[in-house]
């Protein structure tokens, strides 16, 4: 075994994924070599000039405020430069009975969260009020349209917790230029032909078309679902959950809006098909619009017919035929394992699900930003971080999984058998079976949170929960029903309510407000 | 509500503007956009602090006379008590506006608009503007010169405003101030210069910023501070009447 230092850093694939990691690699080696004199890691970019991105992944978390901001990156000039529209949750349409219902899972915390959990009072007066009414800010915004922060809100900074919506392919390119202009990543613009391996196992470099041998102490597979280094090289196997979630094919398309000033929706549109469901995501020039469906349970063409009759009252019916659709074939599932020997696969080379709760560029966040924080000193230790690296993505990727099939299982469809195959036990994991079992008698909160970063919070499974009409009948010895704690929840469900009214009144449109920033943009205090 | 027209002789002729400074003419105003080349003489009376314009949220610098809305401490029967009233206050019920002008370099030429729905505009008392035999009176001259100066000013308050923020000269603040009659004021949604920061620039930015005209600007703001106690004082000295 070598301990040899860890100096240079071959990121492989140049989508999102790719720029993204170099970003916040770069980023981070870049202030610590100005902070504490720590010696400067190289990281070098290949990309192939060949190869397309896939470029679909349109929604992001609020965590991409803080990965922007850690990169040195300007609010405005990212808003202005990738086509963005502020995003403040999504809202779910005809899951639970396919009858015009609708529930949104918006991105605050319910009100008060972290000392007190309204969902058991929320109970006493369900008929009466959604939950997400009830405990958040943000459907009333979304329900109408309005943004979650003014022009004179600093950047990055918000009155309603905000993520965003954006053109993949630009924020690819912007991303590109600010890695290499102003955190002096390498671009390499070439077609890697072929891995080259040490004795012990390691890659030792790519080889590539025109510019030779790229050597370095670690890789990063960013190659999206072709996983050279992780797949091709290593075959670490791929373990497919469409036994659990059966989506296998997407239809996507790019839907122009009738007028330049027609409203953009804040938040993520998701409405259940007989098979599957329609994502809408509003950008400032279009919508990005698509069908994600099993093909055991609807054949290609009627799903395009399915995806075409959403958009005719959007667009009409002309136009909704002529749209031209892009097919995407998708195998749900993750590696056994991602970091193997001095290779680490993010992105779509490590696994893959459905975007129902846009997951894909948050675990490319999660990633970077852990093998930035502990990337290894040297080889020698570098199996260690690998192992718990290894141990935390299979974590997150499995509550990601229990967390889709969460939005599932609840469903009351009867059209389709797809619908009731979902309900079937079965189909659920035994870790979502228990949880739901426990729920059934009290709600999640806090205590559902095993681990410090969680990527769904307990919050998240409350909204979807209480979204689709699940009932939790609280243990009577554990619901606090004296005065003092009734008090505590009526206040906080009134809290609600008027901070809702005072951002009703005060909040801009999404389109005024991306206007705004087109015209003056954001200060940033 | 505001009714601006453009103002010329033919339907001005008798119109007079009165001058007197009190809360009808609408006076009682808690603060007014100010311009750097007359900080000197507004930090001697008013503090000086930044807003953000809601409609762009851009920042622009004030005079503050008030704690809450419609207060102005300075307002009293007999007038203004100040030795300075900010230039804003002063070019009332005038206004400067462009109209397109092919002969002009830049396109367009200054007009001057008068607000004819103000509560100063009277037909019996105060200036008039225009001669009984054709010209303009001393005081639509001056009213004009200080429109000129605004516009100017303008222009140099924009570029003042962007080395602050270049420079990361500002902070926000909260300004919490206690009456004698036990009563709290907060004041929010202000920015200031940070001292500090002003004090830890280097040679190059200091001889830069005051090229541009902007080191002197940058330290009234930060001896405007002390008007802060003028406004408590007279604010104190309003609860005892």
């Amino acid at each position: 075994m070598t301990s040899q230092a860890i100096q240079s850093i071959v990121i492989v694939g140049g989508g999102t994924a790719g720029w993204l990691t170099a970003g916040v690699l770069a980023s981070r080696f870049k202030s610590l070599a100005e902070n504490n004199g720590a010696v400067g890691i190289d990281v070098t970019l290949v990309e192939s000039p060949d190869v397309q991105t896939i470029g679909v992944g349109e929604g992001t978390w609020p965590s991409m405020r803080t990965t922007l901001q850690s990169m040195g990156i300007n609010e405005t000039d990212f808003m202005r430069e990738c086509n963005v529209s502020l995003k403040q949750g999504s809202r779910f349409d005809n899951w639970v009975t396919g009858e015009s219902d609708y529930y949104y899972h918006p991105f605050s915390l319910p009100r008060g969260y972290g000392e007190f959990n309204l969902a058991p009072y929320w109970q006493l007066a369900r008929d009466k009020i959604s939950f997400a009414d009830a405990v958040s800010i943000q459907s009333k915004l979304c329900d109408r349209g309005l943004a979650p922060k003014t022009i004179a809100t600093p950047e990055f900074a918000f009155n309603a917790n905000y993520g965003y919506h954006l053109d993949a392919a630009k924020f690819a390119a912007f991303l590109q230029q600010h890695c290499v202009e102003k955190l002096g990543v390498k671009h390499v613009l070439d077609h890697v032909t072929a891995v080259t391996a040490k004795d012990n196992g390691d890659i030792e470099a790519v080889q590539t078309r025109d510019s030779g041998a790229i050597g370095g102490d670690l890789f990063v597979d960013c190659t999206g679902f072709a996983a050279l280094l992780i797949g091709d090289h290593y075959a670490v196997p791929f373990n497919t959950v469409q036994s659990v979630l059966f989506n296998d094919s997407a239809l996507a398309v790019q839907v122009p809006y009738k007028d330049e000033q027609d409203p953009i929706a804040s938040h993520t549109l998701s409405t259940a098909q007989s098979a599957g469901w329609v994502w809408s995501i509003g950008l400032p020039t279009r919508r990005g619009v698509g069908h994600v469906y099993s093909s055991a349970y609807i054949d290609d063409e009627n799903a395009e017919r399915e995806l075409r009759n959403y958009l005719t009252p959007i667009v009409g019916r002309p136009e909704a035929e002529q749209l031209a659709v892009r097919k995407i074939n998708m195998n749900p599932g993750y590696r056994e394992h991602f970091w193997h020997r001095n290779c680490v696969a993010v992105g779509l080379s490590a696994g893959f699900v459905e975007p129902l709760e846009a997951s894909a560029l948050v675990l490319v966040e999660y990633s970077a930003k852990m093998i930035a924080q502990q990337l290894p000193a040297n080889r020698a230790v570098m199996d260690l971080v690998a192992k718990r690296f290894n141990d935390k993505f299979a974590y997150h990727w499995n509550q990601i999984i229990d967390f889709l099939k969460l939005h599932y299982v609840l469903n009351q469809r009867e059209d389709n058998g797809y619908w009731a195959a979902n309900r079937n036990p079965d189909s659920v994991p035994d870790s979502l079976k228990e949880m739901l079992e426990l729920w059934q008698f009290q709600s999640p909160w806090l205590q559902e949170a095993p681990r410090f970063d969680e990527l769904f919070s307990s919050a998240s499974f409350q909204f979807v929960l209480y979204g689709m009409g699940f009932v939790t009948q609280e243990n009577p010895a554990g619901l606090r029903a004296e005065d003092e704690t009734l008090a505590i929840a009526n206040r906080l469900f009134s809290d609600n309510a008027k901070k809702t009214e005072q951002l009703l009144g005060a909040l801009p449109t999404n389109r005024e407000l991306v206007s705004k920033v087109a015209e003056h943009g954001f200060q940033k205090i | 509500m505001t009714n601006f027209v453009l103002l010329n002789q033919a339907d001005h002729s008798d119109i007079k503007v009165i001058t007197d400074r009190a809360a009808k003419y609408g006076d009682n105003l808690k603060s007014a956009m100010t311009f750097p080349f007359e900080f000197r003489n507004i930090q001697g009376c008013y503090p000086i602090f930044f807003q953000k314009d809601s409609d762009s949220g851009s920042f622009f610098p004030l005079a503050l006379f008030g704690f809450t809305k419609d207060e102005n401490l300075f307002l009293s029967e007999s007038g203004w008590d100040a030795t300075y009233i900010p230039l804003m206050i002063r070019r009332q019920p005038f206004l400067i506006g462009f109209q397109e002008d092919a002969t002009s370099p830049e396109g367009k030429k200054p007009v001057v608009s008068i607000d004819m729905d103000s509560p100063r505009i009277s037909k019996e008392e105060g200036e008039a503007l225009f001669m009984e035999h054709g010209g303009t009176t001393e005081f639509l001259q001056e009213a004009t010169a200080n429109l000129e100066l605004i516009h100017q000013a303008h222009e140099h308050g924009k570029k003042f405003m962007q080395a602050l923020l270049d420079y990361e000269l500002l902070e926000s603040i909260t300004l919490d101030v206690q009456l004698d009659d036990g009563s709290q004021n907060q004041l929010l949604g202000y920015y200031t210069i940070n001292e500090d920061k002003v004090q830890k620039l280097g040679a190059e930015a200091l001889g830069k910023l005051n090229e541009q005209g902007f080191l002197q600007p940058i330290f009234m703001v930060i001896a405007s501070h002390n008007r802060i106690r003028t406004l408590v004082d007279l604010k104190n000295a309003s609860l005892k009447q």
